[in-house]
């Protein structure tokens, strides 16, 4: 985007942060903290409003559940405080792929590079 | 002769029988009333109350015509002819709300009912049904029942219609299902929650109107307008049921029954019902040849040029299996006596004697049974060797006919008459004086299971002797559909399958998979599925199995039917006769068609009957020598149900079911 930014940031949203809410962030934001993602967690000096700056693409599936949660107020405290128990079997956080090429598939799609073989019957082998 | 009475229907004027029911008398009108609870081949109940007509003169109320004969109405002042009318307002006023009250608790599965397309509510209610509901309240909940790996149950849809109970005592004779509880309360359930021990249970699905009771197996796999619909004949026993076989593309999705009144009437067995699995699984779809002790996949230049070059010059034995149509059987018969060899097809010993079409047939036909009042069993098990064939005796038994049996005591579903179990019973029953029973009409029932000893000829020739003296009928039960057709185009060997085995160099074995081939001979395979016979083969020639191929197929009373194709045998697999056609070719000896038509021309050049499809031809019981009985028990051919065949051995419900039946037979309930 390189020189295009700023005016992309002035007539779009979804560009990163638009220039009225960078206005707000720098005037009453406190930094809480941020993510893997690199997507950055304010809140007003005294709690009541919480925010995210996205790095990049403002898309509200890519924050991940524990940030979700503190963003709406599920948990007091952020991440960063109280981490949320980590799982063995979680993996880490993705967000909505659908609409792009990386959106899920079955096995026998179509859209898979190699579909599995549909077979209307089960040949007998020797042995 | 019937009490004829004159009746007015729709201002239509006709003459019907006394004994009628108004709904039977309006469809000879050509006049069709909407019903649920009524079926032609059940007892009629009157509860559904669908079939409501006007009756002129009568009650100032609606009738059911299904539970009142025409006899019962009274004529007019002057004697006129009653009337009835069914296209009334008040007529259809009162079918509107008894849709409406069907309707009260019925939910609204439809998009997601395996009954859709094919419910006759949702037929009917699109003539009858009100377009918005009065009802408000909460809809009736019932549990669903478990009623065993066949049967789904959605006891919600349920219209109380009591279709399945009155099959399941009447037909089935089965006592696990009822209605308990009054009004709303007023529940199909199955007694103690006891699953169905039955091998007709699957009709219950097609005479269950709404989509209460639907095939677990098929449960949401097709929609019934998605499916190319052919109407053939079962292999899977030798009645040769009549079916409509239900494909989408190359897989068969489910086996419906024809109606038939000379065979099936409109049942089928379970495992005609489902076998549609095993024509799935465990497919021969390419060529092999064994090399170096292990098959490798050939192509099929490869294949018939390596049988054609096994078969020249050697001594051939062709065993003809029990799934071959009668056209393979001829082929095969036509190929292996050119080339000097000789042709068996009844692999499992029974002794049939050759040439003698009312000794291997037998003279009755299955509709005999129903006129019968005496039926004797002879070494058989009706329940498992025609599982519908014994709801046609079970019927007749409840019509008063006596049954009496010579071999293995089985629970039949209705009471039996032993006459002993062993070959010193039968001898005994036959030295008896019989003359006394020669004016009531009666018939002998002979399993394969009676036959298939070393004194197998003799112990006919004493039932075909006594039936003689007896005046009866005889019916030979086979046990495999094909057998009956081979038998009339004489593929036998004198002796049977021991002298056509002996000192055979080539075994050509088509679909036999009952029996082991001895170790010693080659043996060339050419069948549909991997059973027995494959794995002892040296070369295996792909063929197509039942609903692959038209055949003919002759059961067990005599009558030739014609299955259809439904879909193309799976990869490189070929039709049966076309195989034989081809390796004739292949070996020098081309067998004179080119096509199923001029086969079959040839073949009812020589057997004439095989060209009256559908109709039995008359037997006449030639000769038979008598000789030495021995000792033993007679007992049933079948030994499993489940599990007769190579298309119901690669199934895995059917393997599921044979397993369970096993345990219910170990374990008998502990309440009882």
């Amino acid at each position: 985007m390189g020189i295009f930014t700023p005016i992309l940031r002035a007539v779009t949203w979804w560009n990163g942060m638009t220039l009225n809410t960078q206005l707000y962030t720098w005037r009453k934001g406190v930094r809480v903290g941020d993510d893997d993602a690199g997507n950055v967690f304010y809140e007003t000096r005294d709690g009541k409003r919480r925010w995210v700056i996205y790095n990049g693409e403002a898309e509200a599936s890519r924050v991940g559940p524990d940030w979700h949660g503190w963003l709406h107020h599920t948990y007091a405290e952020p991440p960063t405080k109280s981490p949320l128990p980590k799982r063995a079997w979680e993996q880490p956080h993705k967000e909505n792929m659908t609409g792009t090429a990386m959106a899920y598939a079955p096995s026998g799609s179509l859209r898979q590079a190699a579909p599995a073989p549909r077979a209307d019957y089960e040949a007998w082998t020797p042995e | 002769m019937p009490d004829l009475r004159k009746i007015v229907i729709d201002g239509q004027e006709l003459e019907v029988d006394g004994a009628l029911t108004l709904i039977q008398a309006c469809e000879q009108a050509g006049i069709e009333v909407p019903r649920f609870c009524y079926h032609e081949r059940l007892s009629i109940a009157g509860n559904c109350r669908m079939c409501l007509v006007e009756v002129v003169g009568g009650p100032p109320k609606p009738a059911a015509s299904c539970a009142m004969q025409v006899k019962d109405l009274r004529p007019g002042p002057e004697g006129q002819s009653p009337v009835v009318k069914t296209n009334s307002p008040m007529v259809k006023k009162a079918r509107e709300g008894v849709m409406e009250f069907l309707l009260i608790n019925h939910p609204l599965d439809c998009p997601i009912c395996d009954q859709g397309g094919e419910c006759d509510l949702q037929d009917q209610a699109m003539a009858y049904g009100v377009d918005f509901s009065r009802y408000r309240e909460p809809k009736r909940a019932t549990e669903d029942l478990d009623l065993g790996p066949l049967v789904e149950t959605h006891m919600t849809r349920c219209i109380s219609c009591t279709r399945c109970v009155r099959f399941t005592t009447e037909v089935a004779g089965i006592t696990q299902m009822g209605q308990t509880g009054r009004g709303e309360d007023a529940e199909i359930t199955s007694y103690l929650g006891e699953t169905l021990d039955s091998n007709l249970q699957g009709n219950i699905i097609d005479l269950c109107p709404v989509g209460a009771l639907v095939s677990k197996p098929y449960a949401f796999t097709a929609r019934p307008w998605e499916l190319t619909k052919t109407e053939s004949v079962d292999v899977m026993d030798a009645l040769g049921s009549s079916i409509r076989v239900d494909a989408k593309g190359r897989e068969v999705m489910r086996f419906l029954p024809r109606n038939h009144d000379g065979v099936n009437e409109e049942w089928i067995s379970d495992k005609t019902r489902f076998v549609w699995d095993g024509l799935r699984r465990q497919r021969l779809d390419k060529p092999y040849i064994r090399e170096n002790g292990k098959l490798r996949p050939a192509s099929w230049p490869e294949a018939l040029a390596a049988a054609a070059a096994a078969m020249k010059g050697k001594t051939v034995a062709g065993l003809v299996g029990d799934l071959a149509p009668v056209e393979a059987a001829y082929s095969l018969k036509q190929l292996i006596e050119g080339q000097g060899g000789r042709v068996e097809c009844r692999t499992d010993g029974a002794k049939l004697p050759a040439g003698n079409r009312g000794a291997y047939v037998g003279t009755a036909t299955i509709e005999d049974i129903d006129s019968a009042e005496m039926i004797l069993l002879i070494g058989t098990n009706p329940r498992v060797e025609a599982p519908v064939l014994n709801a046609r005796i079970r019927r007749a038994w409840l019509n008063g006919a006596k049954v009496a049996r010579v071999g293995e005591v089985a629970d039949l579903t209705f009471d039996v008459t032993e006459m002993g179990t062993d070959r010193a019973a039968l001898q005994k029953l036959a030295a008896m004086d019989h003359s006394d029973k020669a004016g009531t009409p009666g018939v002998m029932i002979i399993g394969q299971g009676a036959l298939m000893a070393e004194d197998g000829e003799a112990v006919l020739a004493e039932c075909l002797a006594m039936a003689k003296a007896a005046g009866s009928k005889v019916m030979i039960l086979h046990t495999a559909a094909g057998r009956v057709g081979a038998m009339d185009v004489g593929a036998v060997t004198e002796g049977g399958v021991m002298a056509a085995l002996d000192g055979a160099d080539v075994v050509y074995n088509l679909g036999a998979d009952e029996g082991d081939v001895p170790a010693g001979p080659f043996v060339i395979y050419q069948g549909s599925h991997g059973d027995r016979g494959a794995h002892r083969a040296d070369i295996i020639l792909p063929g197509a199995a039942y609903t692959e191929e038209n055949g003919l197929f002759v059961n067990t009373e005599g009558r030739p039917q014609l299955a259809m194709r439904a879909g193309f045998a799976p990869g490189e697999a070929k039709e049966n006769w076309a195989i034989l056609r081809a390796l004739s070719a292949e070996m020098g000896a081309q067998l004179p068609w080119d096509s199923m038509a001029a086969l079959r021309k040839a073949m009812i050049k020589d057997v004439p009957h095989l060209g009256k499809v559908d109709e039995v031809a008359a037997n006449e019981v030639g000769d038979l020598p008598k000789g030495k009985i021995g000792s033993g028990p007679l007992n049933s051919a079948v030994k499993d149900f489940y599990l007769t065949n190579p298309i119901a051995r690669a199934s895995e419900l059917m393997a599921e079911l044979s397993a369970g039946a096993a345990s219910r037979a170990k374990a008998p309930m502990a309440a009882e």
